[in-house]
């Protein structure tokens, strides 16, 4: 399976997903942050225990990529400002109740607010490309 | 029977557990068959390159050398796949309508578009600048134990409660 093919599936197994269990819907993802609702944080903590569980069993395997290739994961580093990005996107978070996995949701879904919520996605990517010509530190 | 797992795929709400398998499977799924991180943030800049192939910044240059990457198709299959199951369930339609949002708020379209954009900054930078997103560090570096995603993960829990309750108070003036 092509690359691009592949992710072109596994995105719509993930739209498909992501829509089902609720996390397009901005109610939920705000009513976490509220203390009010943790469907959200049990599909988010779910996901990381399979996902580790998988991940297990598949470093154990002898050859494990099916092309191959040497298991490469990739690991983000701390950077200076990190914690400071994490903060932002934290709020942004909060005030869309959408991240750039579930505000892709919200568009399939016909939501048109996230609609403009990725294109200021699309406009802080570009601001951060602005922002990394004079500091590389970013 | 069968109508009843029809029903169930389709139509009702997913469970928590249903949807966390399936995403957190996700992730070594595509090491497996990809040897890729999964991750949705960054194909943002691979969007950003699409959409100005010929843009100058040294960052999009040098970080995104295709016009069309396997980002971009991820991408535009996460949004097919909730038109699926949006049309699937029958609860397909363009709205303007965000959950208690525009519920409580009764502004012109024009301030909410506002308020989502700048929304959408600082995720979009604020996801750069941190490295990754809920997908690709909430999800797939805790899931690999990476400190460093713990610690981002706990910063953008911080970031959603301070936001979520001052926008909750201040602006819609309390109660859930």
């Amino acid at each position: 399976m092509g690359k691009k093919i592949g992710f072109l599936f596994f995105g719509i197994i993930f739209g498909f997903t992501l829509s089902r269990v609720g996390a397009s819907d901005y109610d939920l993802i705000t009513r976490m942050f509220g203390g009010k609702d943790f469907k959200i944080a049990l599909v988010i903590l779910t996901a990381i225990i399979v996902g580790a569980i998988g991940m297990h069993f598949i470093k154990k395997l002898k050859n494990p990529m099916k092309n191959g290739e040497k298991l490469k994961i990739s690991c983000k580093e701390l950077k200076r400002f990190s914690l400071l990005g994490a903060a932002i996107f934290g709020i942004g978070w909060g005030m869309s109740g959408a991240c750039p996995g579930t505000v892709l949701a919200q568009i399939g879904e016909g939501k048109l607010y996230g609609l403009i919520t990725f294109l200021g996605m699309l406009s802080g990517t570009y601001i951060y490309a602005l922002l990394k010509e004079k500091h590389s530190e970013l | 029977m069968f109508e009843n797992i029809v029903q169930c795929i389709f139509v009702n709400p997913w469970p928590f557990w249903t949807g966390g398998i399936i995403i957190g499977m996700l992730v070594p799924m595509l090491y497996y068959l990809f040897n890729t991180a999964l991750g949705v943030s960054t194909g943002y800049g691979n969007f950003v390159k699409f959409i100005f192939p010929s843009a100058k910044l040294k960052w999009i240059k040098s970080k995104f050398p295709e016009t069309l990457s396997w980002r971009v198709f991820f991408i535009v299959g996460i949004i097919l796949g909730a038109f699926l199951s949006a049309v699937l369930s029958g609860n397909f339609k363009f709205t303007l309508e965000m959950g208690y949002f525009t519920k409580i708020m009764e502004w012109p379209v024009l301030g909410t578009s506002i308020y989502f954009f700048s929304s959408g900054i600082l995720l979009g930078l604020g996801a750069r600048i941190a490295g990754g997103c809920t997908s690709g560090h909430s999800i797939h570096g805790i899931a690999n134990l990476h400190f460093s995603s713990i610690i981002v993960t706990i910063l953008f829990l911080i970031g959603g409660i301070i936001s979520t309750n001052l926008v909750r108070f201040i602006v819609m003036g309390g109660a859930w």
